[in-house]
Protein backbone atom coordinates (compact mmCIF):
# COMPACT_ATOMS: atom_id res chain seq x y z
CA UNK A 1 0.00 0.00 0.00
CA UNK A 2 2.34 2.26 1.40
CA UNK A 3 4.69 2.02 -2.10
CA UNK A 4 2.16 3.51 -3.73
CA UNK A 5 1.73 6.28 -1.57
CA UNK A 6 5.07 7.32 -1.33
CA UNK A 7 7.16 6.71 -4.60
CA UNK A 8 10.98 7.42 -3.46
CA UNK A 9 14.18 6.54 -5.19
CA UNK A 10 15.20 2.93 -4.95
CA UNK A 11 18.80 2.57 -3.48
CA UNK A 12 19.87 -1.06 -5.47
CA UNK A 13 20.11 -1.36 -8.92
CA UNK A 14 17.67 -3.96 -8.63
CA UNK A 15 15.23 -1.57 -6.26
CA UNK A 16 13.95 -4.95 -4.39
CA UNK A 17 12.14 -4.63 -1.01
CA UNK A 18 12.30 -1.20 0.57
CA UNK A 19 11.36 -1.53 4.33
CA UNK A 20 8.87 1.34 5.44
CA UNK A 21 7.38 2.17 8.94
CA UNK A 22 4.13 2.65 9.64
CA UNK A 23 3.85 6.18 7.58
CA UNK A 24 5.05 4.74 4.84
CA UNK A 25 8.90 6.35 5.37
CA UNK A 26 11.79 3.92 4.30
CA UNK A 27 13.85 3.05 7.40
CA UNK A 28 17.54 3.75 7.89
CA UNK A 29 19.62 1.00 7.65
CA UNK A 30 20.41 -0.30 11.10
CA UNK A 31 23.51 -1.80 11.47
CA UNK A 32 23.45 -5.03 12.41
CA UNK A 33 25.79 -8.28 12.20
CA UNK A 34 29.28 -8.10 12.46
CA UNK A 35 29.71 -3.88 13.06
CA UNK A 36 26.64 -4.07 15.58
CA UNK A 37 28.39 -6.78 17.54
CA UNK A 38 31.99 -5.31 17.47
CA UNK A 39 30.40 -2.26 19.78
CA UNK A 40 28.35 -3.96 21.63
CA UNK A 41 29.00 -3.28 25.53
CA UNK A 42 30.70 -6.24 27.49
CA UNK A 43 30.03 -7.14 30.84
CA UNK A 44 30.93 -9.52 33.45
CA UNK A 45 28.77 -12.26 31.28
CA UNK A 46 29.61 -11.82 27.77
CA UNK A 47 32.40 -14.07 27.04
CA UNK A 48 30.70 -16.66 28.48
CA UNK A 49 28.01 -16.58 26.17
CA UNK A 50 29.53 -16.08 23.66
CA UNK A 51 31.30 -19.43 24.21
CA UNK A 52 27.66 -21.13 24.36
CA UNK A 53 27.04 -19.32 21.58
CA UNK A 54 29.78 -21.24 19.39
CA UNK A 55 28.90 -24.54 21.52
CA UNK A 56 24.56 -24.67 20.21
CA UNK A 57 26.17 -23.37 17.38
CA UNK A 58 28.15 -25.98 16.29
CA UNK A 59 24.91 -28.09 17.53
CA UNK A 60 22.46 -26.65 15.32
CA UNK A 61 24.56 -27.18 12.36
CA UNK A 62 24.88 -30.51 13.13
CA UNK A 63 20.88 -31.13 13.60
CA UNK A 64 20.83 -29.12 9.98
CA UNK A 65 23.59 -31.68 8.62
CA UNK A 66 21.95 -34.69 9.48
CA UNK A 67 18.11 -33.37 8.66
CA UNK A 68 18.90 -32.85 5.50
CA UNK A 69 20.79 -35.67 4.51
CA UNK A 70 17.90 -37.73 6.09
CA UNK A 71 15.14 -36.30 3.69
CA UNK A 72 17.60 -37.21 0.95
CA UNK A 73 18.50 -40.50 1.97
CA UNK A 74 14.59 -40.49 2.62
CA UNK A 75 13.25 -39.87 -0.98
CA UNK A 76 16.17 -42.00 -2.37
CA UNK A 77 14.63 -45.15 -0.28
CA UNK A 78 11.31 -44.58 -1.18
CA UNK A 79 12.80 -44.10 -5.23
CA UNK A 80 14.53 -47.89 -4.40
CA UNK A 81 10.76 -49.41 -3.11
CA UNK A 82 8.81 -48.08 -6.07
CA UNK A 83 11.20 -49.79 -8.32
CA UNK A 84 11.36 -52.96 -6.26
CA UNK A 85 9.13 -55.58 -7.93
CA UNK A 86 9.86 -59.74 -8.66
CA UNK A 87 11.89 -60.82 -10.48
CA UNK A 88 14.33 -57.68 -10.14
CA UNK A 89 15.59 -57.14 -13.38
CA UNK A 90 19.32 -56.11 -14.50
CA UNK A 91 18.15 -52.74 -15.05
CA UNK A 92 16.81 -52.02 -11.89
CA UNK A 93 18.78 -53.70 -10.58
CA UNK A 94 21.43 -51.87 -11.61
CA UNK A 95 19.81 -48.57 -11.06
CA UNK A 96 19.12 -49.83 -7.45
CA UNK A 97 22.61 -50.05 -7.18
CA UNK A 98 23.16 -46.53 -7.86
CA UNK A 99 20.96 -45.01 -5.64
CA UNK A 100 22.84 -47.37 -2.76
CA UNK A 101 25.67 -45.72 -3.73
CA UNK A 102 24.14 -41.91 -3.28
CA UNK A 103 22.68 -42.97 -0.30
CA UNK A 104 26.46 -44.53 0.92
CA UNK A 105 27.82 -40.80 -0.05
CA UNK A 106 25.06 -38.65 1.89
CA UNK A 107 25.37 -40.79 4.99
CA UNK A 108 29.41 -40.51 4.59
CA UNK A 109 28.85 -36.82 4.79
CA UNK A 110 27.13 -37.10 8.29
CA UNK A 111 28.60 -39.80 10.03
CA UNK A 112 31.13 -37.93 12.21
CA UNK A 113 27.84 -36.41 13.40
CA UNK A 114 26.25 -39.13 14.92
CA UNK A 115 28.89 -41.01 16.29
CA UNK A 116 29.15 -42.34 19.48
CA UNK A 117 26.96 -40.04 22.30
CA UNK A 118 25.11 -38.10 19.43
CA UNK A 119 23.82 -41.23 17.80
CA UNK A 120 20.79 -40.63 19.62
CA UNK A 121 21.21 -36.99 20.04
CA UNK A 122 19.43 -35.94 15.88
CA UNK A 123 16.64 -37.96 14.72
CA UNK A 124 17.66 -40.22 11.68
CA UNK A 125 14.35 -41.04 9.73
CA UNK A 126 15.83 -41.69 6.52
CA UNK A 127 17.43 -45.16 8.30
CA UNK A 128 13.61 -46.47 9.02
CA UNK A 129 13.16 -45.80 5.52
CA UNK A 130 16.39 -47.48 4.17
CA UNK A 131 15.58 -50.35 6.37
CA UNK A 132 12.06 -50.71 4.29
CA UNK A 133 13.92 -50.62 1.70
CA UNK A 134 16.31 -53.06 1.72
CA UNK A 135 13.70 -55.34 3.84
CA UNK A 136 11.68 -55.76 0.63
CA UNK A 137 14.61 -56.03 -1.82
CA UNK A 138 15.58 -59.02 0.65
CA UNK A 139 12.17 -60.22 0.80
CA UNK A 140 11.71 -60.37 -2.72
CA UNK A 141 14.56 -62.44 -3.23
CA UNK A 142 14.59 -64.66 -0.43
CA UNK A 143 11.65 -64.33 1.23
CA UNK A 144 12.93 -64.20 4.33
CA UNK A 145 12.73 -61.46 6.84
CA UNK A 146 16.22 -59.54 6.98
CA UNK A 147 18.06 -60.05 10.33
CA UNK A 148 19.03 -56.49 12.04
CA UNK A 149 22.41 -58.07 11.63
CA UNK A 150 21.78 -58.47 7.91
CA UNK A 151 20.38 -54.53 7.69
CA UNK A 152 23.44 -53.25 9.74
CA UNK A 153 25.47 -54.92 7.11
CA UNK A 154 24.23 -53.52 4.29
CA UNK A 155 23.71 -50.18 5.93
CA UNK A 156 26.91 -48.71 3.60
CA UNK A 157 28.05 -46.33 6.64
CA UNK A 158 29.35 -46.71 9.68
CA UNK A 159 26.27 -45.61 11.29
CA UNK A 160 24.68 -47.94 14.02
CA UNK A 161 21.08 -49.25 13.46
CA UNK A 162 19.25 -49.27 15.77
CA UNK A 163 16.31 -51.74 17.39
CA UNK A 164 13.41 -48.87 16.93
CA UNK A 165 15.20 -48.29 13.36
CA UNK A 166 15.17 -51.65 12.44
CA UNK A 167 11.49 -52.44 13.72
CA UNK A 168 10.11 -49.25 12.24
CA UNK A 169 11.36 -50.31 9.27
CA UNK A 170 9.79 -53.53 9.41
CA UNK A 171 6.22 -51.91 9.67
CA UNK A 172 6.61 -50.12 7.18
CA UNK A 173 7.50 -53.45 5.14
CA UNK A 174 4.51 -55.19 5.36
CA UNK A 175 2.87 -51.72 3.72
CA UNK A 176 5.03 -52.64 0.99
CA UNK A 177 4.16 -56.43 1.04
CA UNK A 178 0.38 -55.24 0.72
CA UNK A 179 1.09 -53.67 -2.28
CA UNK A 180 3.07 -56.11 -3.49
CA UNK A 181 0.26 -58.74 -2.71
CA UNK A 182 -2.55 -56.88 -4.31
CA UNK A 183 -0.48 -56.06 -7.65
CA UNK A 184 0.65 -59.36 -8.31
CA UNK A 185 -2.70 -60.73 -7.16
CA UNK A 186 -4.73 -58.84 -9.40
CA UNK A 187 -2.49 -59.50 -12.56
CA UNK A 188 -1.93 -63.29 -11.51
CA UNK A 189 -5.44 -64.32 -10.08
CA UNK A 190 -3.48 -65.48 -7.64
CA UNK A 191 -1.79 -65.01 -4.49
CA UNK A 192 2.11 -64.66 -4.79
CA UNK A 193 4.07 -66.99 -3.46
CA UNK A 194 7.67 -68.14 -2.10
CA UNK A 195 9.44 -70.12 -5.15
CA UNK A 196 12.12 -71.97 -2.94
CA UNK A 197 11.73 -75.87 -2.06
CA UNK A 198 12.24 -74.61 1.25
CA UNK A 199 8.51 -72.82 1.10
CA UNK A 200 6.28 -76.00 1.01
CA UNK A 201 4.43 -76.97 3.22
CA UNK A 202 1.60 -79.80 4.46
CA UNK A 203 -1.19 -77.14 2.67
CA UNK A 204 1.32 -76.09 -0.63
CA UNK A 205 3.06 -73.23 -0.99
CA UNK A 206 3.25 -70.42 1.08
CA UNK A 207 1.67 -67.47 0.80
CA UNK A 208 3.00 -63.57 1.00
CA UNK A 209 -0.24 -63.32 3.00
CA UNK A 210 1.31 -66.09 5.57
CA UNK A 211 4.36 -64.30 5.58
CA UNK A 212 2.77 -60.99 6.76
CA UNK A 213 0.85 -62.79 9.48
CA UNK A 214 3.83 -64.43 10.78
CA UNK A 215 5.71 -60.66 11.04
CA UNK A 216 2.63 -59.05 12.20
CA UNK A 217 2.32 -61.87 15.00
CA UNK A 218 6.10 -61.38 16.13
CA UNK A 219 6.13 -57.99 16.69
CA UNK A 220 2.78 -57.85 18.43
CA UNK A 221 4.22 -60.41 20.86
CA UNK A 222 7.61 -58.43 20.81
CA UNK A 223 8.02 -55.84 23.87
CA UNK A 224 7.90 -52.10 22.13
CA UNK A 225 11.03 -50.63 21.53
CA UNK A 226 10.93 -46.72 20.29
CA UNK A 227 9.17 -44.27 21.23
CA UNK A 228 5.67 -45.83 22.69
CA UNK A 229 3.38 -44.22 20.67
CA UNK A 230 4.80 -44.16 17.19
CA UNK A 231 5.22 -47.86 17.78
CA UNK A 232 1.55 -48.22 18.55
CA UNK A 233 0.41 -46.18 15.85
CA UNK A 234 2.69 -48.43 13.35
CA UNK A 235 1.34 -51.54 14.85
CA UNK A 236 -2.20 -50.59 14.65
CA UNK A 237 -1.74 -49.67 10.92
CA UNK A 238 0.28 -53.02 10.03
CA UNK A 239 -2.57 -55.10 11.41
CA UNK A 240 -5.05 -53.66 9.09
CA UNK A 241 -2.56 -54.01 6.08
CA UNK A 242 -2.58 -57.59 7.01
CA UNK A 243 -6.17 -57.94 7.18
CA UNK A 244 -6.20 -56.61 3.78
CA UNK A 245 -4.65 -59.11 2.41
CA UNK A 246 -6.42 -61.66 4.50
CA UNK A 247 -9.76 -60.24 2.73
CA UNK A 248 -7.92 -59.96 -0.61
CA UNK A 249 -6.93 -64.22 0.12
CA UNK A 250 -10.29 -65.17 0.43
CA UNK A 251 -11.66 -62.91 -2.28
CA UNK A 252 -9.40 -65.01 -4.61
CA UNK A 253 -10.52 -68.37 -3.03
CA UNK A 254 -14.29 -67.68 -3.33
CA UNK A 255 -14.47 -65.49 -6.26
CA UNK A 256 -11.62 -65.58 -8.19
CA UNK A 257 -12.49 -67.24 -11.56
CA UNK A 258 -15.37 -64.74 -11.49
CA UNK A 259 -13.06 -62.08 -11.90
CA UNK A 260 -11.63 -60.85 -15.26
CA UNK A 261 -7.72 -60.58 -15.51
CA UNK A 262 -6.26 -57.57 -14.53
CA UNK A 263 -9.14 -56.59 -12.32
CA UNK A 264 -7.95 -54.48 -9.38
CA UNK A 265 -9.15 -56.37 -6.06
CA UNK A 266 -11.28 -53.66 -3.82
CA UNK A 267 -9.77 -54.37 -0.50
CA UNK A 268 -12.08 -52.12 1.49
CA UNK A 269 -14.79 -54.28 0.30
CA UNK A 270 -16.73 -56.06 3.54
CA UNK A 271 -15.78 -55.99 6.94
CA UNK A 272 -13.96 -53.06 6.78
CA UNK A 273 -15.51 -51.71 9.86
CA UNK A 274 -15.09 -47.93 8.90
CA UNK A 275 -11.35 -48.18 8.80
CA UNK A 276 -10.37 -46.43 5.33
CA UNK A 277 -7.49 -47.20 3.06
CA UNK A 278 -6.25 -43.87 3.99
CA UNK A 279 -3.99 -44.72 6.48
CA UNK A 280 -1.98 -47.03 4.65
CA UNK A 281 1.23 -45.21 4.41
CA UNK A 282 3.19 -43.14 7.43
CA UNK A 283 5.48 -40.92 6.13
CA UNK A 284 7.62 -40.44 9.21
CA UNK B 1 4.52 -78.54 10.71
CA UNK B 2 7.61 -78.41 8.73
CA UNK B 3 8.10 -74.97 10.31
CA UNK B 4 7.34 -76.11 14.09
CA UNK B 5 5.70 -72.76 14.53
CA UNK B 6 8.99 -70.78 13.70
CA UNK B 7 8.12 -69.81 10.50
CA UNK B 8 10.84 -70.16 7.52
CA UNK B 9 10.51 -66.85 6.90
CA UNK B 10 11.30 -65.49 10.58
CA UNK B 11 14.86 -66.48 12.03
CA UNK B 12 14.18 -66.88 15.69
CA UNK B 13 17.34 -64.69 16.46
CA UNK B 14 15.20 -61.95 15.20
CA UNK B 15 12.60 -62.67 17.62
CA UNK B 16 15.45 -62.90 20.36
CA UNK B 17 16.71 -59.41 19.52
CA UNK B 18 13.51 -57.77 19.20
CA UNK B 19 12.70 -59.26 23.07
CA UNK B 20 16.41 -58.37 24.38
CA UNK B 21 16.03 -54.54 23.63
CA UNK B 22 12.17 -54.15 24.16
CA UNK B 23 13.10 -55.29 27.36
CA UNK B 24 16.07 -53.64 28.37
CA UNK B 25 14.39 -50.27 27.61
CA UNK B 26 11.51 -51.13 29.41
CA UNK B 27 13.61 -51.96 32.56
CA UNK B 28 15.87 -48.89 32.01
CA UNK B 29 12.47 -46.72 31.74
CA UNK B 30 11.32 -48.39 35.00
CA UNK B 31 14.27 -47.46 36.91
CA UNK B 32 14.52 -44.18 35.34
CA UNK B 33 10.91 -43.32 36.55
CA UNK B 34 11.87 -44.51 39.91
CA UNK B 35 15.56 -42.32 40.45
CA UNK B 36 13.95 -39.35 39.08
CA UNK B 37 10.63 -39.67 41.15
CA UNK B 38 12.92 -39.55 44.40
CA UNK B 39 15.20 -36.48 42.80
CA UNK B 40 11.79 -34.29 41.93
CA UNK B 41 10.45 -34.31 45.54
CA UNK B 42 14.26 -33.50 46.76
CA UNK B 43 14.04 -30.75 44.00
CA UNK B 44 10.50 -29.69 45.61
CA UNK B 45 11.54 -29.58 49.35
CA UNK B 46 14.48 -27.68 48.33
CA UNK B 47 12.08 -24.97 45.99
CA UNK B 48 9.59 -24.20 48.67
CA UNK B 49 12.52 -23.69 51.01
CA UNK B 50 14.41 -21.26 48.79
CA UNK B 51 10.97 -19.72 47.98
CA UNK B 52 10.66 -17.93 51.34
CA UNK B 53 13.57 -15.54 50.11
CA UNK B 54 10.71 -13.71 49.02
CA UNK B 55 9.70 -13.35 52.82
CA UNK B 56 13.03 -12.98 54.79
CA UNK B 57 14.78 -9.87 54.89
CA UNK B 58 18.18 -9.42 54.23
CA UNK B 59 19.55 -9.61 57.88
CA UNK B 60 18.00 -13.20 58.10
CA UNK B 61 18.82 -14.39 54.61
CA UNK B 62 22.29 -16.31 55.91
CA UNK B 63 20.58 -18.60 58.11
CA UNK B 64 17.55 -19.59 55.44
CA UNK B 65 20.18 -20.20 53.08
CA UNK B 66 22.57 -22.62 55.22
CA UNK B 67 19.08 -24.63 55.52
CA UNK B 68 18.65 -24.93 51.97
CA UNK B 69 21.75 -26.05 51.36
CA UNK B 70 21.75 -28.62 53.92
CA UNK B 71 18.04 -29.81 53.53
CA UNK B 72 17.77 -28.72 50.10
CA UNK B 73 20.47 -28.75 47.89
CA UNK B 74 22.78 -32.08 49.90
CA UNK B 75 19.68 -34.44 48.91
CA UNK B 76 19.51 -33.00 45.10
CA UNK B 77 23.22 -33.13 45.03
CA UNK B 78 22.75 -37.19 46.05
CA UNK B 79 20.28 -37.40 43.65
CA UNK B 80 21.54 -36.69 40.49
CA UNK B 81 24.81 -38.38 41.58
CA UNK B 82 22.35 -42.14 41.65
CA UNK B 83 20.87 -40.77 38.36
CA UNK B 84 24.40 -40.18 37.32
CA UNK B 85 25.42 -43.45 37.85
CA UNK B 86 22.69 -45.46 36.77
CA UNK B 87 22.05 -42.97 33.12
CA UNK B 88 26.02 -43.34 32.52
CA UNK B 89 25.13 -47.21 31.55
CA UNK B 90 23.25 -45.86 28.65
CA UNK B 91 23.07 -44.12 25.61
CA UNK B 92 22.91 -40.53 26.88
CA UNK B 93 20.32 -39.14 24.59
CA UNK B 94 18.40 -41.96 24.41
CA UNK B 95 16.70 -41.36 28.02
CA UNK B 96 18.19 -38.04 28.64
CA UNK B 97 14.51 -36.40 27.98
CA UNK B 98 13.42 -38.06 31.55
CA UNK B 99 15.80 -35.77 33.31
CA UNK B 100 16.37 -32.83 31.62
CA UNK B 101 13.72 -30.83 33.40
CA UNK B 102 14.89 -32.42 36.46
CA UNK B 103 18.66 -31.06 35.96
CA UNK B 104 17.25 -28.00 35.06
CA UNK B 105 15.53 -27.44 38.75
CA UNK B 106 18.24 -28.50 40.34
CA UNK B 107 20.92 -26.40 38.91
CA UNK B 108 18.29 -22.90 38.93
CA UNK B 109 18.19 -23.90 42.85
CA UNK B 110 21.89 -24.15 42.71
CA UNK B 111 22.21 -20.81 40.85
CA UNK B 112 19.95 -18.82 43.04
CA UNK B 113 21.34 -20.31 46.17
CA UNK B 114 25.05 -19.02 45.30
CA UNK B 115 23.52 -15.73 43.67
CA UNK B 116 22.34 -14.79 47.18
CA UNK B 117 25.47 -15.84 48.91
CA UNK B 118 24.92 -19.04 49.69
CA UNK B 119 27.40 -22.45 48.43
CA UNK B 120 29.94 -20.73 49.67
CA UNK B 121 33.50 -22.88 49.97
CA UNK B 122 36.79 -22.29 51.66
CA UNK B 123 38.26 -21.55 48.33
CA UNK B 124 35.46 -19.14 47.25
CA UNK B 125 33.09 -17.91 50.07
CA UNK B 126 29.53 -17.39 49.05
CA UNK B 127 28.81 -13.37 48.19
CA UNK B 128 25.63 -11.11 46.66
CA UNK B 129 25.59 -11.14 43.21
CA UNK B 130 28.19 -14.50 42.49
CA UNK B 131 26.99 -16.62 39.19
CA UNK B 132 27.98 -19.73 39.34
CA UNK B 133 29.49 -20.85 35.91
CA UNK B 134 28.42 -24.42 34.47
CA UNK B 135 31.77 -26.27 35.40
CA UNK B 136 31.24 -24.36 39.11
CA UNK B 137 27.79 -26.42 38.90
CA UNK B 138 29.92 -29.61 37.18
CA UNK B 139 31.88 -29.53 40.61
CA UNK B 140 29.41 -28.61 42.87
CA UNK B 141 26.97 -32.06 41.41
CA UNK B 142 30.48 -34.38 40.90
CA UNK B 143 29.25 -34.88 37.44
CA UNK B 144 31.01 -33.60 33.87
CA UNK B 145 29.58 -30.81 31.83
CA UNK B 146 28.93 -30.46 28.38
CA UNK B 147 30.52 -33.52 27.68
CA UNK B 148 31.49 -34.41 23.92
CA UNK B 149 34.31 -37.00 23.97
CA UNK B 150 32.20 -39.72 25.65
CA UNK B 151 29.22 -41.15 26.25
CA UNK B 152 28.18 -40.55 29.79
CA UNK B 153 25.77 -38.61 32.18
CA UNK B 154 26.38 -34.63 32.37
CA UNK B 155 24.85 -31.53 32.34
CA UNK B 156 24.32 -29.77 29.12
CA UNK B 157 24.37 -26.09 28.02
CA UNK B 158 20.99 -26.22 27.48
CA UNK B 159 19.61 -27.13 30.89
CA UNK B 160 22.38 -24.43 32.26
CA UNK B 161 20.59 -22.12 30.20
CA UNK B 162 17.26 -22.86 30.96
CA UNK B 163 18.01 -22.39 34.39
CA UNK B 164 19.25 -19.00 33.98
CA UNK B 165 16.31 -18.09 32.66
CA UNK B 166 14.40 -20.09 36.10
CA UNK B 167 16.60 -17.64 38.59
CA UNK B 168 15.96 -14.63 36.39
CA UNK B 169 11.91 -15.42 36.55
CA UNK B 170 12.65 -16.19 40.59
CA UNK B 171 15.22 -12.56 40.86
CA UNK B 172 12.31 -10.09 39.22
CA UNK B 173 10.08 -11.60 41.65
CA UNK B 174 12.59 -11.24 44.63
CA UNK B 175 13.47 -7.81 43.12
CA UNK B 176 9.80 -6.48 43.46
CA UNK B 177 9.55 -8.55 47.51
CA UNK B 178 12.77 -6.81 48.81
CA UNK B 179 11.56 -3.26 48.31
CA UNK B 180 8.79 -4.59 50.34
CA UNK B 181 10.61 -5.60 52.91
CA UNK B 182 13.12 -2.44 52.77
CA UNK B 183 16.02 -3.43 50.77
CA UNK B 184 16.34 -1.60 47.60
CA UNK B 185 19.72 -2.33 47.35
CA UNK B 186 19.27 -5.80 46.11
CA UNK B 187 16.56 -4.78 43.71
CA UNK B 188 18.95 -2.14 42.11
CA UNK B 189 21.71 -5.33 42.10
CA UNK B 190 19.03 -7.52 40.64
CA UNK B 191 18.26 -5.38 38.19
CA UNK B 192 21.84 -4.86 36.88
CA UNK B 193 22.30 -8.46 37.06
CA UNK B 194 19.51 -9.77 34.88
CA UNK B 195 20.21 -7.08 32.17
CA UNK B 196 23.51 -8.30 31.99
CA UNK B 197 22.12 -11.77 31.60
CA UNK B 198 19.40 -10.31 29.39
CA UNK B 199 22.91 -8.60 26.93
CA UNK B 200 24.07 -12.32 27.39
CA UNK B 201 20.81 -14.09 25.69
CA UNK B 202 21.13 -11.54 22.93
CA UNK B 203 24.57 -12.93 21.74
CA UNK B 204 23.06 -16.51 21.09
CA UNK B 205 21.80 -17.68 18.07
CA UNK B 206 18.54 -19.15 18.98
CA UNK B 207 16.60 -21.68 16.89
CA UNK B 208 13.22 -22.20 17.39
CA UNK B 209 13.44 -24.64 20.11
CA UNK B 210 12.39 -24.41 24.03
CA UNK B 211 15.74 -22.10 25.05
CA UNK B 212 14.17 -19.65 22.18
CA UNK B 213 10.67 -19.96 24.58
CA UNK B 214 12.61 -19.36 27.57
CA UNK B 215 15.13 -16.85 26.57
CA UNK B 216 12.16 -14.71 24.90
CA UNK B 217 10.17 -14.76 28.49
CA UNK B 218 13.50 -13.32 30.06
CA UNK B 219 12.55 -10.01 28.18
CA UNK B 220 9.25 -9.66 30.45
CA UNK B 221 11.34 -10.45 33.81
CA UNK B 222 13.67 -7.21 32.89
CA UNK B 223 10.91 -5.37 32.54
CA UNK B 224 9.12 -6.48 35.48
CA UNK B 225 12.09 -5.38 37.06
CA UNK B 226 12.41 -2.22 35.10
CA UNK B 227 9.17 -1.36 36.50
CA UNK B 228 9.94 -1.61 40.06
CA UNK B 229 13.58 0.39 39.68
CA UNK B 230 11.27 3.12 37.77
CA UNK B 231 8.19 3.38 40.85
CA UNK B 232 11.50 3.75 43.18
CA UNK B 233 13.05 6.50 40.98
CA UNK B 234 10.06 8.27 40.45
CA UNK B 235 9.91 8.89 44.39
CA UNK B 236 13.76 9.33 45.25
CA UNK B 237 13.81 5.85 46.63
CA UNK B 238 17.31 5.02 44.66
CA UNK B 239 20.03 4.90 47.25
CA UNK B 240 22.46 7.34 45.96
CA UNK B 241 25.53 6.03 43.87
CA UNK B 242 28.49 8.37 44.12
Amino acid sequence: MSEVIVPKKKEGAMGGGVKRDYQGKEKGKRDTGAGGAADHPRNAYTSMFESFRDELDEHHDRRMRTGKVSRDVTALSKKIVRKLSQPIPERIQSEIDGRLKEIAELLETIQPDVQGMNRYRYPLICLEEFVEAVSFAHYLRHQTLITPAEAQDVLPADIQLTAADYVFGIFDLTGEMMRFATAVTALSGSMPTGDGPQKETDDGKRTILADMQDVSSILQISPTVGKFNTYAKKLDIMIEQVRKVERLGYGVVVRGNERPKGWMPDLNEDFSGGRGGDDITMTD
Amino acid sequence: MASDNNSNMIDPAIFEYLKAHGEEEIEVGDKLHQISAALNRNISTCQGLLSRIHSTPSSKLAPLLKQVEETGIHPEIEGVGELAQFASKYPYYKYNNRWARSIQNVVGTILLTAWLGGMGTESQPGELGRLLTIEDIGGILKVPVNLKDRDAFHVTIEEYLLALTDITEELSRLAMNSVTMGDVALTVRISSFIKDLFAGFQLLNLKNDIVRKRVDAVKYHVKKVEDVIYDLSLRNLLPKTE
